[in-house]
């Protein structure tokens, strides 16, 4: 195992007794258990996960494919829920929140980047980066006033009332990026932000991914295959068959 | 959300404008289709509507203008007495054959009128004048019928019911709901022509003194003759309606066929809203995974159905108020009334809005961790 100066911050299992504080960890998750069921087969994918993220940090979820780091990212995202075990997330227990309070969590709370960007084929990018305001309804004008200001920050200044299927894949995840920052949640998900991207896109995204969270102290959580990305990360969990297997800071996992 | 519907909308031009010509043809149809029926199915109440008279007495029972039966000419005195009464005058509506220059004949309905007040007279005359029926042999046709009478001229001489008869004016528009085409002439000629002794009429036509109600005359005429039946000219005219569209089987199936379209227009609609939600099933699990309720994807579904809906329907009824100022004609009228486009607009809405619900257990199935599985 590799030292990690981290690892002494991990909750123990008794956790009425030595629950964290909510400016202490943006994300705290115990023994997460978690088995996809159909009618006729049933796959365990977490086996008891433990998880720790300390507010405005960046972990990165890495791992072989399949070992479930996607299934974790929607546990902590209110899209899938546990089947058991204890998750907080900016001090909201996950684990008593019913749908309702689930969507309103991911509406109010989060912000997601995924892989395949997922913007809204007629939307402009100034449409888009709307979205999340418009299901809280916030109003047009301010809701377009805050996404300006931040297809600015990505970049995309010239390029608001272009339509997504006219843009590169990176300026596509910049978007996204965009969209994901313009309700001011205090965490961003990520679920292999770069996977469509080549090399240097990547490099270019993860980088602006990063000075943006980190200017407003955001915390994040990104799944990664990407070994070249690590260094944008605070720490990075290694996840295999449903387990955390490392934990660590992403200089010494690097040359694992 | 509206942006959000409206864009998204829009965005799929090929769809939108598949279920905006749904929408349009639905609207088009009924409005144009029904308009016919009803330009039709009002024909038969054409004399009455047109005919000056506030009240209508006839035989008992009476059931179409077109078809009377004789009551005593000299009964129209003891109309006059009553209160409320202006002016009554006889008035006869029958069959006679007419010969035409060929050699032939052709069934006419002629209709005597009063000579002295000229009451339920050919209107709308195009050459010629109302009193000209005054004249030795007069009559007056129209000119809609030009074809069926082998061209008519003013002056020329014609027989109907083997007497003479002299064309003296022509009113433009008067087709009834029969193939027979009406002739107007003063009553005792016209009483000649049905080889009718002429102290013998088919109605009374009453005009009101002004403030009078017509339903309450009705009843005193009803009280001092028992042996007739008097109806307000718009009941009387929907009376003779009716009789139509309840013998014969001709609501129904001009009924039949515009709903037929109807509903042809409308799964077109439905299909294309489906297909249109089914086509970005995706987008919907996405903005589910970021945080939109179901209510709010709903509301774009019904937004958009709603746009759609009340777009094509102005686009629609736009349309038919121009085939209406093309192709109405006296032959075959196209007539809209308001309850008609009305009835379309909100059927046309309710069909939109309740196929914007077919998708509904697609987009409640939908799992936002779709968009985390790529
Ligand atoms: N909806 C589902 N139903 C059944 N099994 C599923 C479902 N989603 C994922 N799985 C299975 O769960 C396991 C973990 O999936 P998950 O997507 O979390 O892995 P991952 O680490 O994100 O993999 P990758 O790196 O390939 O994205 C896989 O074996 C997958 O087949
Ligand atoms: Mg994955």
């Amino acid at each position: 195992m590799i030292a990690d100066p981290h690892n002494d911050a991990l909750p123990t299992k008794d956790a009425a007794a030595q629950e964290p504080m909510a400016g202490d960890l943006a994300v705290w998750a115990q023994d997460i258990h978690k088995t996809y069921r159909t009618s006729s087969v049933s796959t365990p994918v977490l086996g008891g996960v433990d998880l720790a993220i300390p507010a405005g940090q960046c972990a990165f979820l890495a791992g072989p494919s399949g070992s479930g780091k996607t299934t974790l990212l929607s546990i902590l995202g209110c899209i899938l829920s546990a089947d058991s075990g204890t998750i907080r997330v900016l001090g909201h227990d996950l684990m008593r929140l019913d749908e309702d309070g689930r969507i309103a969590m991911r509406r109010n709370h989060i912000g997601f980047v995924f892989q395949r960007f997922h913007l809204i084929r007629g939307l402009t990018v100034l449409d888009n980066v709307c979205v999340p305001l418009t299901l809280r309804g916030v109003p047009m004008p301010q809701a377009q006033e805050r996404a300006r200001r931040l297809i600015e920050a990505v970049g995309l200044a010239e390029k608001v009332h272009a339509h997504p299927r006219s843009l590169s894949a990176g300026q596509c995840q910049r978007v996204a990026i965009a969209r994901a920052l313009v309700g001011e949640p205090k965490i961003i998900l990520a679920d292999e932000p770069t996977a469509s991207l080549d090399a240097a896109n990547g490099q270019e995204v993860m980088a602006l991914f990063r000075k943006l969270t980190a200017e407003e102290g955001k915390t994040a959580v990104v799944v990664t295959h990407d070994q070249r990305i690590f260094p944008f990360a605070d720490r990075v969990f290694h996840l295999e068959n449903g387990h955390v297997v490392q934990t660590g800071q992403p200089n010494a996992l690097v040359h694992v | 959300m509206w942006s959000l519907a409206i864009h998204t909308l829009i965005a799929d031009r090929g769809k939108l404008l598949t279920a905006l010509v749904g929408v349009v043809f639905s609207i088009v149809l009924v409005n144009v289709q029904g308009g016919l029926f009803i330009g039709l199915i009002r024909k038969a109440g054409l004399l009455v509507d047109q005919g000056q008279a506030d009240v209508w007495v006839g035989h008992r029972q009476m059931h179409n203008v077109d078809f009377p039966r004789d009551i005593p000419r000299r009964w129209v005195h003891r109309i006059r007495t009553i209160p409320g009464v202006h002016r009554a005058e006889p008035y006869l509506v029958g069959f006679a054959d007419m010969t035409l220059p060929s050699g032939g004949f052709e069934g006419v309905v002629v209709v005597g009128v009063d000579r002295a007040s000229l009451l339920g007279n050919a209107w709308n005359l195009v050459e010629g004048r109302p009193d000209a029926i005054l004249q030795p042999d007069g009559i007056i046709l129209d000119e809609c019928e030009n074809q069926k009478l082998e061209n008519p001229k003013i002056g020329e001489l014609r027989e109907v019911g083997g007497r003479r008869a002299r064309v003296v004016a022509k009113s433009q528009g008067i087709m009834g709901f029969l193939v027979a085409p009406y002739i107007f002439t003063t009553y005792d000629r016209a009483a000649d022509y049905l080889a009718k002794t002429p102290d013998m009429c088919s109605y009374f036509l009453v005009q009101l003194e002004p403030g009078a109600r017509a339903d309450e005359v009705c009843q005193a005429i009803r009280r001092v003759l028992p042996e007739v039946d008097a109806f307000p000219r718009d009941e009387y005219s929907r009376i003779s309606i009716d009789f139509w569209m309840t013998r014969t089987g001709l609501g129904i199936s001009f009924g039949a066929a515009t709903l037929l379209g109807l509903l042809v227009g409308m799964i077109m609609v439905a299909q294309t809203l489906y297909a249109l939600v089914l086509d970005r099933l995706g987008e919907f699990g996405t903005l589910k995974a970021i945080g939109a309720t179901e209510r709010q994807v709903y509301s774009v579904l019904l937004i958009q159905a709603f746009l759609m809906a009340v777009v094509g329907a102005i686009i629609g009824l736009v349309l038919v108020s121009g085939i209406q100022f093309f192709y109405s004609t006296p032959r075959a009228p196209i007539v809209v009334p308001w309850w008609l486009s009305l009835g379309s607009c909100v059927l046309v809405l309710v069909i939109c809005l309740v196929s914007s619900w077919l998708p509904y257990h697609r987009i409640r199935k939908l799992d936002p961790m779709m968009v985390l599985q790529s």
